[in-house]
């Protein structure tokens, strides 16, 4: 190895070791650390400052969530809005995405590119903005109104994922498709889209996470007539005691945990990392 | 002159969905937000000036805002960035159970919505929370407040930016060709000199990438100085929803928005800059 350097410590192999897995453990402490204290309010009866672990477990505020009226409510319009948004985004994103990766036409790069921009804004200004012109259209605390702001956030991600995954099929395989008599449509469907349906899925769970999510625009457009999951939170952080936000919190991860754990393998094969090269 | 022909109508046709979408929701309302409030009524007649900043920047409380927005913004995009280099070099470069574990930790933020992160950091952070307990056992007390305060937002949004800004990273790293990296070694140069001279350099795309988008992402939050903030001085994002939901000024909120998109323009115009002088020098 290299002599001289000051760094030489970092070329020896246990200091490097040893400084890896500290690093490993501060990073674990840091991320899951928080969603542990999380979990055990959650189930906490009693819970008095210095106790390690709450003095009392008890599913009572589990009851308390589930009787709140407001809190069905939020249920029922988060699984309006965010399947809703989703579907759109497929309708109106995967056709575009497979044009930026399959035709030719002018400005092609430049349009691509624009799509950039649905993320180049600071977002609590962009929803401001955006919530003045729903004033004027009359679309502020209206069903509608919640699904296009919520839209915003899915753009990006539902036709740059998706024009990765096309561009990324040999054309070949198409080619053959057609030179055995295939018409277009078929080769699209019995080729193409299952070869690029795992990277459409990732694509699809992203948009599907980003609706169902999504606050800060919900609770400008949509409150106080749509108050989704994530929106009912802030009244429940704020309003409620600690345990009531805890449970409410779980109920609004498992979509995500779960959708995680199916997509895993999609996951590790890259296709996430492959919406992030640029 | 090529021609694009059908090929080329029919790919227009499909893209042109998802950019009116862009145009009605994105560009348009940003541009009406940026216009309106230079617009100003004087005499009958319609002129355009910045009298409005100037009235709003005289209120003590928002150019605070203004400051704290960007002080906390430059901290935490330069956290996350700094935590989320070294972990992608390791990523990139080391294989083995360190990596796979770190791996599949700097992902979680990505799946807890922001408002869960905020909420269990204010139960790990606040007053007899979890890190003061734990503490409390080890001796140490009396520690300043980590949360509601710019201590609490910054460890926020280090904590639910840090997949973001790693996988950008990482993305980055692994388009660069093992053999320069080799090269660099053959000819004698240690660990740090290759990261200076040969990493850096060839990833510089996705270290500006990460940069502006951090700091955009963060200038634009509102869910985590909102319940990890503390009530004063309150970032730009806070104050604006205020405005515009409670105290019913929207002007005011529109104004602040478009400052928001001032500042976000000229953070990635300097990045762009300072990057075209160090290639050009």
């Amino acid at each position: 190895m290299t002599g001289g350097s000051v760094f030489w410590f970092l070329s020896v192999g246990a200091f490097r070791r040893g400084l890896a897995i500290l690093f490993l453990v501060g990073l674990a402490v840091f991320i899951l650390g928080p969603l542990l204290s999380l979990v055990l309010w959650a189930f906490a009866g009693q819970w008095f400052y210095p106790a390690l672990l709450p003095q009392e477990f008890s599913l009572k505020w589990w009851t308390v969530v589930f009787g709140n009226r407001g809190v069905m409510e939020s249920i029922k319009y988060s699984l309006m809005t965010a399947p809703t948004v989703t579907a759109l985004s497929i309708i109106i994103c995967l056709p575009a995405a497979y044009a930026f990766a399959r035709f030719e036409f002018p400005g092609r790069r430049l349009l691509l590119l624009s799509f950039l921009s649905a993320n180049s804004f600071p977002k609590i200004g962009l929803y401001i903005s955006i919530a003045t012109l729903f004033y004027r259209m009359n679309l502020m605390t209206t069903f509608w109104g919640v699904v296009l702001i919520q839209l915003v956030g899915t753009l990006l991600f539902m036709i740059w994922i998706p024009t990765g995954t096309f561009r990324g099929i040999n054309r070949s395989l198409e080619e053959a498709a057609r030179d055995v008599g295939a018409s277009g449509l078929r080769t699209f469907l019995q080729i193409t889209l299952p070869i690029a349906m795992p990277g459409l899925l990732v694509a699809t769970l992203f948009a599907f996470l980003a609706a169902f999510d999504e606050a800060q625009g919900t609770l400008i457009v949509g409150s106080p007539n749509f108050i989704t999951m994530p929106v009912m939170m802030y009244t429940l952080v704020l309003n409620y005691p600690q345990p009531v936000g805890a449970v409410f919190s779980i109920l609004l991860t498992l979509p995500s945990l779960v959708l995680l754990l199916l997509a895993q393998r999609l996951l590790r094969q890259g296709y996430l990392a492959a919406g992030y090269a640029l | 002159m090529k021609s694009f022909g059908r090929e080329g109508a029919a790919g227009i046709l499909l893209v042109l969905p998802p950019l009116l979408l862009l145009a009605l929701l994105i560009l348009y309302p940003a541009a009406e937000a940026v216009l309106g409030t230079l617009r100003v009524e004087r005499a009958g007649h319609v002129i355009y000036s910045l009298d409005r900043y100037r009235d709003m920047l005289q209120t003590v409380s928002l150019r605070r805002s203004v400051g704290f927005t960007l002080m906390v913004t430059v901290i935490s995009a330069g956290a996350t960035f700094l935590l989320a280099y070294p972990l992608a070099l390791y990523l990139r470069f080391t294989r083995g159970w360190v990596s796979s574990a770190l791996m599949a930790l700097f992902i979680v933020p990505l799946f807890i919505p922001v408002v869960i992160a905020s909420f269990a950091m204010v139960t790990f952070l606040e007053n007899h929370g979890y890190v003061e307990t734990l503490l409390h056992y080890v001796g140490i007390e009396g520690l300043p407040p980590l949360m509601f305060n710019a201590v609490g937002i910054v460890l926020t949004e280090v904590w639910a930016s840090i997949p973001f800004a790693t996988l950008v990273l990482l993305a980055g790293l692994q388009a660069i060709d093992d053999s320069l990296i080799d090269s660099a070694r053959d000819v004698g140069a240690g660990p740090l000199r290759t990261f200076v001279s040969v990493i850096l350099p060839l990833n510089t795309v996705a270290t500006i990438i990460s940069l502006s988008f951090l700091f955009i992402g963060i200038l634009g939050s509102f869910t985590i100085p909102y319940l990890v903030g503390g009530n004063a001085p309150q970032m730009m994002s806070v104050v604006m929803t205020n405005y515009f939901t409670n105290y019913l000024r929207p002007e005011i909120s529109v104004a602040l928005a478009a400052i928001s998109f001032v500042i976000a323009a000229l953070a990635g115009a300097a990045y762009v800059m300072g990057v075209a002088r160090r290639e050009t020098a």
